[in-house]
């Protein structure tokens, strides 16, 4: 929806109840709107709060794709008026928690729907699968995190059209498993945390175009050959075998294993063809040698973060550097030594993962050498950008100067680390930072004058550092920046802080104490809840002034703030508001 | 000699765009190529009708819509030449303005 009038008539259509009221009855309009416009506008009254299940009804012509996803306010009532919605071809209810197995009856009339998302509604349940059987035409179901048991999923056998099925987290044992044998157009198939053991993995040979398969957190262990498998996640598995078997090798492009234990992985992968494999995430994995990495001439994103790599294996990924274009070795024992071979290897490089690891200052000049660079993360590590030169007059010098020839470089986080502001010289002749991340509790006002200097910023951290009142008020931001992330600046006041953000309302002032970081997400619906919060909290700061619990005020779920009682008292406050036919 | 030629000029700077119901909108041929639909119709070689006469019949539009429409081109041009003012848009007209703008790829 790229034109600029209809984004501006969706604006009109939905800046107030007023406005709603004004076309609401124009039925035939309605009626004829294609769906595209149909869906725009009811999404976008939705995220205004000024969509109620009466006002649903005017859309039920002209919507096909519906996205309710997270909304609280979603339950039996908004499902009875989506069962006359008889175009609706896509349905997604994922977090609605009010949606039990009951309330799909409902919708049972709707024959076109083809996709289905009921992905944590946890009241659904077994009662509602059996509603799900009438509707044959469905061809993409997710019922991850739902209440549904092992006998709710065989019931999903009629529904033969079906190539998308999220059973994660959810129960599914062999047998059921087995009862979906009929499911022959499946191609993608979610099971992480089911109780499928090796002797169901040994029955997806029968699914015929599966090409994505997720077996995370179960006790699978070996996998036949697949031969039509693209993707395959297998992390936390103690994984044996992959693939063996008669017939075509299949064509695994991407292969997840982290958190996956290994006894002995050339064995293990030794039936795979690795030909086509492009990404290959071992990330915190069990693996005994590396010694496989050099096989791998098609990998692209390779990450090893939190591995036992170390610098005497690091020889193996110098090996298929040429392709490489995100290497993570976050949490490894790789250090300066390490880097050093790396360097020169790795021409294609533009993701490179570091944090945690033993590199001191020398491994810069290393990293230096790796042309195509866009985004780095040192943090964590005991680079201090500043190392004694030696000579007649020891002097410091600044070490990030050697990444002055990544001319991409866009990206850099360097984060719990002891830098000092003269490290932060370099970085004004980075031309294309956009994106800088500081964490460190010796940085001072210095550093934001050295990076008003540099004019791509577009988002600026300096935490924890030990900035004044005077030193944001005389800071000139680059022109592009965005936001400015200063939260645990622990001398700046509220009033420095409102005065910058009045100062510059385009940049997003990130603070314990800007109003944004305060607040937390209010998603109510109607004005009146959030008046009745607003009281409430007044409230309670005037009850008890001195202690001003920040933790409290901070938490994401506002429902911590409240005791039983006076949550039960707010529901009733606001319950009425919410039913009043408007 | 010279005047006939002058408003030939003039004729081919200007568009008609007829309503449903039957109203003319005389607007400038910049105003009216704000929309991609319009500007197609325009500008392709030879097989519209609309091209030679500078005419344009919208039986889907009402005259409210296109008078708005209309207003929306110049107010576009403006908006595009650095002067921001706001456009209005009253409630009523937003679904049909919608649709029309979705037609003519505004």
């Amino acid at each position: 929806m790229d034109s600029r009038l209809i984004q501006m008539c969706i604006e009109a259509a939905a800046e107030s109840s007023d406005a709603v009221e004004a076309w609401r009855r124009q039925r035939r309009t309605l009626e004829r709107m294609p769906s595209l416009l149909a869906e725009a506008l009811l999404h976008r009254l939705l995220h205004r709060g000024l969509l109620f299940p009466s006002l649903l009804e005017v859309f039920r012509h002209s919507v096909e794709k519906m996205d309710l996803r997270g909304q609280n306010c979603v339950d039996a009532e908004w499902m009875a008026y989506l069962g006359s919605f008889h175009y609706l071809s896509s349905l997604n209810l994922a977090d609605c928690y009010k949606i039990s197995g009951a309330a799909l009856w409902s919708i049972i009339g709707i024959t076109n729907l083809k996709e289905l998302d009921l992905s944590r509604c946890s009241k659904m349940n077994d009662a509602g699968i059996r509603h799900l059987s009438s509707f044959p035409s469905l061809e993409r179901l997710c019922i991850s995190e739902t209440g549904v048991s092992s006998e709710g999923i065989r019931l999903l056998s009629s529904l033969t059209n079906l190539y998308y099925l999220d059973l994660g987290g959810l129960a599914v044992s062999d047998l059921a498993l087995s009862s979906l044998q009929g499911l022959k157009k499946l191609q993608f198939l979610d099971l992480w945390g089911s109780e499928i053991s090796n002797s169901g993995a040994a029955l997806l040979q029968y699914f015929p175009k599966l090409s994505s398969l997720n077996l995370a957190w179960t006790k699978v262990t070996k996998l036949p050959n697949l031969s039509s498998l693209e993707f395959l996640n297998l992390s936390n598995c103690t994984i044996t075998s992959i693939f063996k078997g008669e017939g075509d090798k299949a064509r695994l492009a991407k292969l997840v294993a982290s958190n996956a234990t290994f006894a002995d992985v050339s064995g293990a992968l030794s039936n795979v063809e690795i030909a086509f494999l492009s990404h290959l995430d071992l990330s915190n994995a069990l693996i005994d040698s590396f010694c496989f990495l050099p096989h791998l001439t098609s990998v692209t994103y390779l990450d090893l973060g939190g591995s036992p790599m170390a610098d005497d294996s690091v020889e193996n990924i110098v090996c298929i550097g040429a392709k490489l274009t995100y290497l993570s070795l976050n949490n490894t024992k790789v250090s300066s030594e390490g880097m050093e071979i790396l360097a020169g290897h790795l021409p294609n490089l533009e993701t490179l993962l570091l944090s945690g690891t033993y590199i001191d200052d020398a491994a810069i000049s290393y990293i230096g050498m790796m042309p195509s660079l866009k985004a780095i993360n040192l943090s964590g590590t005991k680079i201090k950008g500043l190392i004694m030169q030696e000579g007649s007059d020891s002097s410091w010098v600044p070490t990030f100067s050697a990444l002055q020839n990544l001319s991409q470089l866009e990206r850099l986080e360097l984060e719990g680390m002891q830098l000092k502001d003269a490290a932060l010289y370099p970085f004004s002749i980075l031309n294309s930072l956009t994106y800088l991340s500081l964490q460190s509790v010796i940085l001072t006002d210095e550093s934001l004058l050295l990076l008003s200097a540099s004019q791509k910023l577009e988002h600026l951290a300096i935490r924890d550092a030990v900035l004044t009142n005077a030193g944001l008020n005389s800071f000139t931001p680059p022109p592009n920046l965005r936001v400015l992330d200063v939260r645990g600046g622990w001398l700046l006041t509220e009033d420095a802080i409102v005065l910058f953000s009045r100062k510059y309302p385009n940049i997003k002032l990130r603070h314990e104490l800007a109003v944004s970081d305060r607040g937390g997400d209010f998603r109510y619906s109607s004005p009146a809840a959030q008046k009745t919060v607003s009281l409430k909290n007044a409230r309670k700061f005037s009850v008890s002034p001195p202690v001003f619990d920040k933790s409290a005020l901070l938490a994401r779920d506002q429902r911590i703030k409240y005791t039983r009682e006076e949550l039960l008292e707010l529901q009733f406050s606001v319950a009425p508001a919410r039913f009043f036919p408007r | 000699m010279a005047e006939p030629s002058q408003s030939k000029i003039k004729k081919e700077e200007m568009v008609k765009l007829i309503s449903a119901e039957g109203f003319e909108f005389v607007i400038s041929k910049k105003a009216a190529m704000v929309s991609q639909t319009i500007r197609n119709m325009l500008t392709s070689p030879g097989s519209f009708a609309e091209t030679e006469h500078g005419e344009v019949t919208f039986p889907e539009i009402s005259t409210t819509i296109l008078e708005k429409i209309c207003q929306y081109f110049y107010w576009s041009l403006q908006y595009a030449s650095g002067k921001e003012t706001e456009f209005h848009i009253e409630p009523e007209l937003t679904l049909e303005l919608m649709m029309a703008a979705n037609y003519l790829h505004t």
